[in-house]
């Protein structure tokens, strides 16, 4: 009986096919709205580390001068270069580096290639395992290396395949970069969490990622060159020296812990280091540390957007608008039939079989509108490509999100089927029949 | 008027009504918050900058390993770019408004006791003169001279420039109420560097590389500093309709003088600035859309209902028009039945859009919604209900009196 409904539910979209259509395209509209905005959301606030975003912590010391505090009594998002080698040094947790942003300018070996710019990073050995960077060739660079500006660097597969060919073997080849001769001793497989968590301060959280990551050493000894936020309270000795020496904070901290629960252990050791520090007449205010684990720095940072959360509502008010006309276009449609429903009763049809032949034609229609649903989700998510480079990358809908796309479709169709349908079952066999 | 039969019939015969009145209140609170919202959005982006946008572009070039004499590279640069036919104006400068990076400093104030002073600004220099690079207008004092500029060299030395040029906005930041800008020049300005530097200029408008909202999105200064880097970042300003020749001979230009640096970005300021408002016109865009979709779907729901009741009344309206109803008060009946539905529908939707309003305030700190943007959106439900009931209500008034006649 079943496909019996379906194929009377198909036919009869044929019939007042203005309301058919008006229907079809309001279900559409409103799936379609809710799961653009919905996509995002999820892109965006989505856990980009789940095997460990617990045990992955951000630190922070508050390092700025007394009598300039911020409001909130927030300290600085980065912290100043001795701090982070005075922890990077300690070793206090099973696994921690420093993040640096840096850039420059590589000069290809090749006379066919003229010289570009690129971005990267001055990280530590552990950054790699930390973060479960994939590695397609060679390795990163050993625990003895962080500390002796050795002439290493890991590339990305793009910065590969740009400079040596697809697939090349670029192990042990060397990279010149901004003058600096480095060796290559890891390419990295394709790797781009967005948002880039790892890197939230000073750089685009959905744009490109760095093509190079070279130790630390590298950086503050050679490249001198220090891209991102850089916030100074007062005035640093001139050169580079004078830069490193200050209290300008500009170097963001990482350390991954055993367990979520070593966390209270390594903010005790923070504290303490704090307190260790004032003896010396540094960091002048009072201990105020953070440490924050993936998800509450993605929250502080303000990760997602508030206009994204904004958006998710409104489309759901929306689709609950369009759900309301559906439930209204179908009544006058199934209403339109009173007929019909008295000579199937009076022909032996329950009520029972008269709601399952009605609730399948509007699932019929919800059907039809999660196709048009997904073709438009598909076109408003071109539309967001387009006009926001940043976030293009998140808005690829995968199966899972195609999946509920099309359960929302059918349970707001068939949910707006439901008074309607009620209301054809009253409709009484004798009083039809006189009328005809 | 015949307001009580309708409302009658109305009450005996709810759910279709109720449905429609629903529709229109969940559609008014949601358009007057969007309507808010894309207002917002677009007076942010629409903000002018001071600078003469249609004529301004910046090229940024970087260098391979270390540059020897800078300075004289700067100068070569800018003679080039300077006999380029159709430039105006160029010079290196630091940064660019809405560019998004670049440079800030804290603690700015007239005082010399400045310890507690939280008032920072954008923190602009250049060689040249940046206010006939970026067309910008003085209001009081004067532009820098060539006298005034200070080489200043970041491996060796501190900045210490001595004159200022700052904006309206700062200026009112720094001494609040200031009415006179005259009154600030030959002023000392604190916390830009070691010593103070003197104010000698007042400009109309300068935004900052991030354009925040408010006056802090123009509280910015100049400084007449010679920065000598290997950073080559140039402003320049085309005559009017000539920018995009004027940008591609000087990029090429530049990039033929020397090949130990790499020609880094060239941009417009057309579009430097959609790169920073891209995010506001894709909201604006998106609630534009929005709230078209809705309001042609609540009309759709209008027509859809009013033709149903339209088909369900043929006998009634047959048997008024038999007993002497004219076609107008056929029609004048159903756009009195609409008004009704609509004006209980939009009250019940005031009230939603303000509760909606009240969860967005408290959750995403937006600003509250002005009632004004309720009443734009009521009167849009009215003018779209009585416009989507037209149609049926015309096919109503159609219906021949003889019908009545048929089947009774």
């Amino acid at each position: 009986m079943f496909f019996y409904y379906l194929k009377l539910g198909a036919v009869n979209l044929k019939r007042n096919p203005i309301i058919t259509i008006l229907m079809i395209i309001t279900l559409a509209v409103g799936v379609s709205a809710a799961m653009t905005t919905l996509t995002i959301l999820r892109a965006m606030s989505g856990d980009p580390i789940p095997q460990k975003s617990d045990r992955l912590f951000y630190v922070q010391i508050d390092t700025g001068p007394v009598g300039r505090e911020s409001d909130n009594g927030e300290p600085d998002s980065q912290m100043a270069y001795t701090d982070a080698m005075n922890l990077w040094r300690a070793k206090k947790a099973p696994m921690q580096t420093p993040l640096i942003g840096t850039s420059g300018t590589v000069s290809p070996d090749r006379k066919d290639l003229s010289p570009f710019f690129v971005s990267g990073l001055g990280v530590g050995s552990d950054f790699f395992k930390m973060f479960n960077v994939p590695m397609v060739q060679g390795q990163p660079w050993t625990g003895e290396q962080d500390q002796t500006a050795a002439d290493v660097v890991v590339i990305s597969k793009a910065l590969r395949d740009r400079l040596f060919g697809e697939n090349a073997d670029a192990i042990g080849k060397r990279l010149i970069l901004s003058k600096h001769q480095l060796t290559i001793v890891g390419v990295l497989d394709t790797w781009n969490p967005l948002p880039k968590f790892y890197r939230l301060v000073g750089s685009n959280r959905y744009g490109d990622h760095e093509e190079f990551f070279v130790p630390i050493p590298v950086v503050t000894e050679k490249l001198e060159d220090i891209q991102g936020q850089v916030n100074c309270s007062g005035r640093p000795e001139p050169g580079f020296a004078g830069f490193l020496k200050s209290d300008c904070t500009w170097i963001q901290y990482w350390v991954e812990l055993n367990a979520a629960s070593d966390r209270d252990g390594y903010f005790d050791y923070l504290n303490a280091y704090v307190l260790e520090q004032q003896k010396l007449d540094r960091l002048p205010r009072k201990v105020n540390n953070r440490l924050r684990n993936v998800m509450e720095w993605m929250d502080r940072q303000g990760v997602v957007d508030n206009d994204t959360i904004v958006a998710t509502w409104l489309a759901f008010a929306f689709l609950g608008v369009c759900l309301v006309n559906t439930i209204g276009l179908l009544l006058a449609k199934f209403s339109a039939r009173p007929g019909e429903i008295g000579v199937r009763r009076a022909l032996g049809a329950s009520r029972t079989e008269i709601f399952a032949q009605f609730l399948t034609e509007a699932g019929v229609i919800g059907l039809v509108g999660a196709g048009l649903g997904i073709a438009m989700t598909l076109g408003a998510l071109a539309y967001v490509r387009h006009y926001a480079r940043d976030i293009a990358l998140l808005t690829n809908m995968d199966w899972m999100m195609l999946m509920v796309t099309v359960a929302i479709s059918l349970i707001a169709a068939l949910a707006a089927g439901l008074l309607p349908t009620w209301r054809a079952c009253q409709v009484l066999p004798a009083a039809q029949l006189k009328s005809q | 008027m015949e307001v009580r039969p309708i409302l009658s019939t109305l009450f005996r015969n709810k759910t279709a009504p109720l449905l429609i009145a629903a529709q229109v209140a969940l559609t008014l609170a949601i358009v007057a918050n969007a309507l808010y919202i894309i207002q917002e959005r677009l007076a942010a982006a629409a903000r002018p900058s001071g600078a003469d946008e249609a004529n301004i572009a910046r090229i940024e070039l970087s260098p391979i390993g270390d540059m020897a004499d800078p300075k004289s590279i700067q100068e070569v640069d800018l003679q080039t770019l300077r006999a380029i036919p159709g430039v105006v104006s160029a010079t290196w400068a630091n940064q660019i408004p809405l560019g998004q990076s670049g440079w800030n400093s804290g603690g700015l104030s007239l005082k010399e006791d400045n310890e507690n002073a939280s008032l920072s600004g954008a923190h602009y220099f250049s060689p040249g003169s940046l206010i006939d690079a970026y067309g910008l207008k003085l209001i009081a004092g004067r532009d820098f001279t060539q006298d005034d500029v200070f080489d200043h060299d970041p491996d060796s030395g501190n900045a210490a420039p001595k004159f200022v040029i700052i904006t309206k906005a700062l200026a009112d930041a720094l001494q609040p109420g200031i009415t006179n800008y005259n009154e600030l020049l030959g002023k000392p300005m604190y916390g830009v560097a070691e010593e103070p530097a003197q104010i000698i200029g007042v400009i109309e408008r300068l935004q900052t590389p991030w354009a925040n909202a408010g006056a802090e999105g123009e509280q910015s200064y100049i400084l007449p500093i010679r920065y000598l880097t290997g950073a080559f970042q140039y402003a320049i300003r085309s005559e009017p309709g000539q920018l995009e020749p004027v940008l591609k001979a000087a990029s090429e230009a530049l990039s033929k003088l020397r090949s130990d640096r790499v020609l880094n970005s060239q941009r417009t300021f057309a579009e430097i600035r959609e790169s920073r408002y891209a995010n506001e016109m894709l909201m604006a865009g998106l609630l534009i859309a929005v709230t078209l979709f809705l309001l042609l779907i609540t009309a759709s729901g209008i027509v859809g209902l009013a033709s149903l009741w339209v088909n369900q009344r043929r006998k009634q309206i047959g048997v008024r028009r038999a007993l002497g109803a004219r076609k107008i008060d056929v029609i004048r009946y159903f756009l009195v039945e609409n008004v009704l539905i609509t004006t209980g529908g939009a009250l019940f939707g005031l009230v939603l859009a303000l509760s909606l309003n009240q969860v967005l305030v408290r959750q995403m700190e937006i600003p509250r919604l002005p009632l004004s943007y309720v009443g734009i959106g009521m009167a849009i439900m009215w003018v779209l209900g009585l416009l989507a009931v037209l149609g049926p209500a015309l096919r109503a008034a159609k219906v021949p009196p003889a019908v009545a006649t048929r089947t009774i």
